[in-house]
C-alpha cells in the first residue's frame, strides 16, 4: 500500500472514533471504546504511514477541493512523514490509556471528550501534511478549537479562565502566521506551498514573514516570552490529552518554524537562526527554573515543556545558522539535533503525563506534598516515571541524552566555524544547555522523590493501589521506547540525519559508524550508548562482589530503624517538601521569580492601559509639562536609584563588574 | 568500538582507582592529623573501617524504598564506568566510546541524581536537605565546568577528553591566555564538586549528620565511603586530564605508562597537599552566601571564553 492510502484508512478510523464517541454518548461503556479502539486503529494506521515515508520517496497527492482558490494539496515528506509517526504513536499510547483513564469522567460527557480528542488528533495529522496554506491554516484552527475544548472540560472556574488565555494565545498566534503566509503568496501568486517554494518573497518581506511566523508558531510551541498560556492550558486537560498537548502539539510550533523558516522561505539570512537559537536558550533555562517552583505536578511538567522547547530549538536554530551560512555539518547536526529531541520528548513527556494521570486517577490530587511513598502501592507506575524522569534529566544512555549531546556537539561545530556573532553566541547557548541540565536533574529527582519515595504524606497516598492495566501499559510501552530510542542510537540517529538532509536538500554527514555515533568524523568526538549500557549493568556486579565477599556471618537486611530525627518521634511532617526542596533555588534566582509575576500582571496592566488611552483622550492639561518635564524629572529619579543597586556592597559583584569591564574593553579594542 | 586489550587496560585502570580509594581518603585524614599536630590514624585506617562496616547489619528506615537500597550499587557502577572513560596514567581515553567530555560531565550527573534521590527516599529531613542541597551546588558548578571545559575544547577543536589534552601538552593552542583562565575556574569548579570545605554543604558532617549519608550502615555505608573517595579521585583526575596533562603516557610503552603513573601519583599528591591547606584554613561558607563564590567561577570562565574570542 502507499503511504497516502495508509493515511486515508487512518483518517477514516479517526472520523468513524471521532462521530462514533458522539453518536454513543447516551452509552458510556460504547463511547469509550469507541473512541479508544478507533482512535487505536488509526494511529496504528498513522505510524505505518509515517515509516513508509521515512522507508520510501515522498509523495504529494492533489484532491479537487471545494474552493477554486485554494487546491486540497496533501504531501508526506521525510518531515511530514516523521510528525505524523510521532502523532500517531503518541496517539496509540493515549488511546490505550484513555480506556481505563476516561471513566474517571463517568457522567460528564465522555462523548463529547472521545469526539474532541479524536478530532484533535486527526487536525494535528492533517496540519502536518497540508501543502496549501489555506488548508493549512483550516486545520491548524481546527486543532486549537478542539484543544481548548479539552482544556475547558473541567468547566471549573481555573480551567475556564485557562482555556481562555489559551483561546487567546492561539488565535493571536493564527493571525500572525496567516499574515505570513499571505506575504509569500504575494511573492508566489497563489497560495499553494510548492508555488511559495519556487517564488520566494525578498528579504525584507521573507524576513517579516519569517518573524510573524516565529510569533506564531513560538507562541504555539509555548517560546517565552509567549508561553503564559501554557502552564495554565496544559494542567487543566485531561491528563492523556495533556500527554498529547505536551507530547505533540507544541512540536506543531516547532514543525511550522521549520516549515517556513528553511522549507518556504529556504533558510534565510544568519540572523533567523541567531534568533531562534537566543530564544531557545532563554526559554529552557527560564522554563525549567519555574518548573523548579511548582509543586503542582502537572504544572511543573508543563512548564518542562516550555524547557524542552527551548532545546529544540537550539537545535534548529543552530540548523538554519548552519543552513545560512552554507555550512553543511553544522546544519545536519543542528536539525539532527532538534528533530532527535522533538522525538524523544514527545516520549517522555507523554510517559511523564500519563504517570502523572495515573497517580492523579489514584490520589484525586495534583499537588505534590500530599504526595509520597507511592513507590511501594504502585510499583509499575513509579518504576516507568523514573524512566522518564532519567530520560528527561538527559541521564545517560537514555534518548534525552543522546539528543542533548547531539544539540552540544551542533553548538560546538558551529562555533568552531562561524562569524563572530555566531561564535560569542553558541557557546553561551551551550552553557545555558548545562545550566537546564543541572537544574533539570534537581527538578526531577524532586518530582520523583516527593510523589514516589519517602513517607506517604496523605491518607490517599496511604491507601492507594497500582493503577489499572490499561493505563499501566500505555506507560510501559512509552518506557520502553525511551531506552529504546537512547540504546538504538546508533540506528536511529542516520534515520534522523536522512530526514534532517532531505529537509535542508544538502549533502549527508557521517553521523553512526557501528555502535557508535559522531558529529560528522570520529576526529571530534564519539559516543556509543549500547556500549554505556552494557558497562552500567556490567560494573554493577563489583560493588556486589565485594559487599558479598564479606556476608558470611553477617545479620540479615533489617528494614526497622527509624530517621534519625534528634531525638523526636520522626513523622511525615518534618521530611522535605516540594516547597522546602527547591527553597535554595528561588533563593539564588530571586530576580527571575519576581520577572515572572511580572508577566502575569502585564496582561493586566494592558486592559489597564487601554483605559487609561481612553481618559488621557479626555484629558485636557498643560501637554509641555505633562510630557517634557515630569518624565524627565521621573528619568533622572529613576536613573540614580538604578545607580544605586549597582553599589551592592558584595565584594565579588564588585569583581565581576572589573571582570565585564576588562571583557567589554577587550572586545573593544581587539575587534 | 574497543578492543579487548583496550577494555581490559580500562578495567585494570578501573579496579586499581577503586582499590586506591580508600588510601587517598586515609592520606588526606593523617594529613590533616598533622596539621592539627594531631598523631592521627594511619594511612590505612579507612580500609579498616570498611572492612568493619561491612561485616555489620544493614539497616535502612521503614519508609525508604529501593531507591535508597541500591543507589550505593549505582554509584559505585557509574563511578567505575567513568573510570574506564577517563584518561588516568594514559593521554588518550582508555575506551574512545565513552570518553567524551560531554558524556563524562553527564555521568557524574547520574551520580548526583541517585545519590540525590536517596536522600529523599529515607525519609529523613537531614537526608532531605542534603539532597536539596548537593543538587544546588551542581545547579551552581555545573555553568562553569562546561563552559571552562568548552573553552579549552574549542582550541582544541575536539570534545574528545584525550584530544583536548594532547592540544594542551603539546602547544597546539593559539590563545594560552585563554586556557590559563579556563583551567583555573575549572579548578575552581572542581573545587566545589570535592565537598571539601569550605563548600562542604551536601554531606556536613556537623550540620546534616552527613546528608543523604545519615541513615546508611553496614555494607552500604562501606560502599558509599568507597565511592565519594572515589569520585574525589575521579574529579581530580579529570582535571588533570584536560588542563595538566603533561607527563601522562603517550603511548602504551612500558616505561611511558610507568613514568605516567608517577606522574599521575606526584600530582595527586600535590594537590592534595594544597587541599589539605586549604581546607585546614578556612571556615564553612554559609550556604546562603554560595552562589557569589560560583558567580566569580563563572566570571573567570567568561573572561576565558573573552581571550578566547579575540585570540589572547
Amino acid at each position: 500500500m502507499t503511504s497516502f492510502q495508509l493515511l486515508a484508512i487512518s483518517l477514516t478510523f479517526s472520523v468513524l472514533a471521532t462521530f462514533g464517541s458522539l453518536l454513543s454518548a447516551r452509552n458510556e461503556r460504547l463511547a469509550i471504546a469507541m473512541s479508544g479502539g478507533g482512535g487505536l486503529l488509526a494511529a496504528v494506521f498513522g505510524c505505518l504511514a509515517g515509516f513508509s515515508v521515512l522507508l520510501g520517496a515522498p509523495a504529494v497527492v492533489d484532491i479537487t477541493g471545494p474552493f477554486a482558490f485554494a487546491h486540497f494539496v496533501l504531501r508526506l515528506d521525510a518531515l511530514s512523514g516523521l510528525m505524523v509517526l510521532v502523532i500517531s504513536a503518541l496517539a496509540a499510547v493515549s488511546s490505550i490509556y484513555s480506556f481505563a483513564y476516561v471513566r474517571e469522567y463517568e457522567g460528564r460527557g465522555i462523548g463529547a471528550m472521545g469526539f474532541f480528542f479524536n478530532l484533535f488528533i486527526a487536525s494535528m495529522v492533517l496540519v502536518v501534511v497540508a501543502d496549501n496554506a489555506f488548508w493549512f491554516l483550516v486545520f491548524f484552527e481546527m486543532m486549537s478549537l478542539a484543544s481548548y475544548f479539552l482544556v475547558i472540560f473541567d468547566q471549573d472556574e481555573e480551567a475556564v479562565s485557562a482555556g481562555f488565555i489559551y483561546f487567546l494565545v492561539a488565535h493571536a498566534g493564527s493571525v500572525a502566521i496567516m499574515i505570513g503566509f499571505f506575504l509569500m503568496a504575494n511573492a508566489a501568486g497563489s497560495l499553494d506551498f510548492s508555488d511559495f517554494r519556487a517564488n520566494r518573497p525578498g528579504e525584507l518581506a521573507g524576513s517579516i514573514a519569517f518573524v510573524l511566523a516565529l510569533i506564531g508558531f513560538g507562541a504555539k510551541a509555548g517560546m517565552i516570552p509567549l508561553h503564559v498560556w501554557l502552564p495554565r492550558a496544559h494542567p487543566a486537560a485531561p491528563s492523556h490529552a495533556s500527554a498529547l498537548m505536551s507530547g505533540v502539539m507544541i512540536k506543531i510550533g516547532i514543525f511550522g518554524i521549520l516549515k517556513v523558516g528553511v522549507d518556504l522561505l529556504g533558510g534565510g539570512v544568519l540572523w533567523w537562526g541567531i534568533t531562534v537559537l537566543v530564544l531557545g536558550a532563554i526559554s529552557s533555562v527560564l522554563g525549567v527554573i519555574y518548573a523548579l517552583a511548582e509543586h503542582d505536578i502537572k504544572r511543573l511538567l508543563a512548564y518542562h515543556s516550555v524547557e524542552n522547547i527551548g532545546i529544540i530549538m537550539m537545535g534548529v536554530g543552530t540548523g538554519m545558522i548552519g543552513l545560512a551560512a552554507d555550512q553543511p555539518l553544522v546544519a545536519v547536526l543542528g536539525l539532527l539535533a532538534g528533530l532527535y529531541h522533538l522525538v524523544n520528548h514527545a516520549v517522555f513527556k507523554g510517559l511523564l503525563f500519563l504517570g502523572a494521570g495515573a497517580v492523579i486517577y489514584r490520589l484525586h490530587t495534583k499537588d505534590m506534598d500530599k504526595m509520597g511513598g507511592l513507590a511501594r502501592t504502585m510499583p509499575w507506575t513509579s518504576a516507568c516515571f523514573l524512566i522518564g524522569a532519567l530520560a528527561i534529566s538527559a541521564i545517560p544512555p537514555l534518548n534525552g541524552f543522546v539528543s542533548e549531546w547531539f544539540t552540544y556537539q551542533a553548538l560546538f561545530a558551529a562555533a568552531l566555524e562561524g562569524t563572530f556573532l555566531v561564535r560569542f553566541s553558541t557557546p553561551i547557548a551551550a552553557t545555558a544547555l548545562a545550566l537546564t541540565g543541572a537544574l533539570a536533574v534537581m527538578c526531577f529527582v524532586k518530582a520523583y522523590g516527593e510523589m514516589f519515595s519517602g513517607m506517604p504524606r496523605s491518607k490517599k497516598a496511604e491507601d492507594s493501589v497500582e493503577a489499572p492495566l490499561p493505563m499501566v501499559a500505555g506507560m510501559l510501552l512509552l518506557a520502553a521506547a525511551c531506552i529504546a530510542l537512547g540504546l538504538g542510537a546508533p540506528v536511529i540517529v542516520p534515520a534522523m540525519s536522512n530526514v534532517a538532509t532531505s529537509v535542508l536538500g544538502m549533502a549527508p554527514v557521517e553521523v553512526a559508524d557501528g555502535m557508535i555515533v559522531m558529529p560528522g568524523g570520529t576526529n571530534k568526538a564519539v559516543l556509543s550508548t549500547p556500549l554505556l549500557a552494557v558497562l552500567l549493568i556490567g560494573l554493577v556486579s563489583l560493588p556486589v562482589m565485594i559487599s558479598a565477599l564479606f556476608a558470611k556471618g553477617r545479620a540479615g537486611h533489617r528494614r526497622a530503624a527509624d530517621p534519625w530525627a534528634c531525638g523526636y518521634l520522626p513523622d511525615a511532617e518534618m521530611t522535605v517538601t516540594a516547597h522546602s526542596f527547591a527553597q535554595p533555588i528561588r533563593m539564588f534566582f530571586a530576580p527571575l521569580y519576581t520577572t515572572s509575576r511580572n508577566v502575569g500582571k502585564s496582561a493586566q496592566k494592558l486592559g489597564g492601559g487601554i483605559d487609561a488611552c481612553v481618559s488621557a483622550a479626555r484629558r485636557i492639561e498643560p501637554m509641555f509639562d505633562r510630557l517634557l518635564v515630569t518624565p524627565a524629572i521621573g528619568l533622572v529619579d529613576s536613573a540614580g536609584r538604578r545607580m544605586q543597586m549597582l553599589q551592592g556592597g558584595g565584594l565579588s559583584t564588585y569583581c565581576l563588574y572589573i571582570v565585564a569591564a576588562l571583557a567589554a574593553l577587550l572586545l573593544i579594542t581587539l575587534r | 568500538m574497543p578492543t579487548l586489550s583496550q577494555f581490559l587496560i580500562a578495567l585494570l585502570q578501573a579496579l586499581v582507582l577503586l582499590a586506591v580509594a580508600p588510601l587517598f581518603t586515609g592520606f588526606l585524614r593523617a594529613m590533616r592529623a598533622r596539621m592539627h599536630t594531631r598523631c592521627g590514624p594511619s594511612v590505612l585506617q579507612d580500609y579498616r573501617d570498611i572492612v568493619k562496616l561491612l561485616k555489620r547489619q544493614d539497616m535502612q528506615p521503614p519508609a525508604a524504598g529501593f531507591a535508597f537500597r541500591f543507589m550505593p550499587i549505582v554509584m559505585v557502577a557509574t563511578l567505575l564506568t567513568i573510570t574506564m572513560a577517563l584518561p588516568v596514567v594514559t593521554r588518550a581515553t582508555p575506551i574512545a566510546g565513552l570518553g567524551d567530555m560531554i558524556t563524562v560531565i553527564y555521568l557524574f550527573a547520574v551520580v548526583r541524581f541517585f545519590f540525590s534521590l536517596s536522600g529523599l527516599d529515607s525519609g529523613s529531613s537531614f537526608a532531605g536537605i542534603g539532597a536539596s542541597r548537593e543538587l544546588t551546588l551542581g545547579v551552581l558548578v555545573e555553568p562553569t565546568l562546561v563552559l571552562s571545559i568548552l573553552v579549552a575544547a574549542l582550541l582544541a577543536g575536539t570534545t574528545d577528553i584525550g584530544g583536548i589534552g594532547a592540544a594542551i601538552s603539546s602547544g597546539h593552542v593559539s590563545s594560552l591566555g585563554a586556557v590559563f583562565l579556563a583551567g583555573v575556574a575549572f579548578a575552581f569548579a572542581c573545587y566545589f564538586e570535592l565537598g571539601k570545605l569550605p563548600y562542604d554543604m551536601a554531606e556536613a558532617e556537623q550540620e546534616l549528620q552527613e546528608g543523604p549519608l545519615t541513615e546508611y550502615s553496614g555494607p552500604s555505608l562501606a560502599l558509599l565511603k568507597i565511592a565519594m573517595g572515589l569520585k574525589q579521585l575521579l574529579i581530580l583526575a579529570f582535571l588533570f586530564a584536560v588542563f595538566l596533562p603533561f607527563g601522562s603516557a603517550t603511548d602504551m610503552g612500558i616505561l611511558s605508562v610507568v613514568i605516567g603513573l608517577v606522574v599521575f601519583i606526584i600530582k595527586i599528591a600535590v594537590v592534595a597537599l594544597i587541599l589539605g591547606v586549604v581546607e585546614n584554613s578556612v571556615a564553612r561558607a554559609r550556604f546562603r552566601l554560595t552562589p557569589r563564590h560560583s558567580w566569580s567561577g563563572l566570571g573567570i570562565a567568561s573572561l576565558g571564553f573573552v581571550f578566547y574570542l579575540v585570540g589572547l
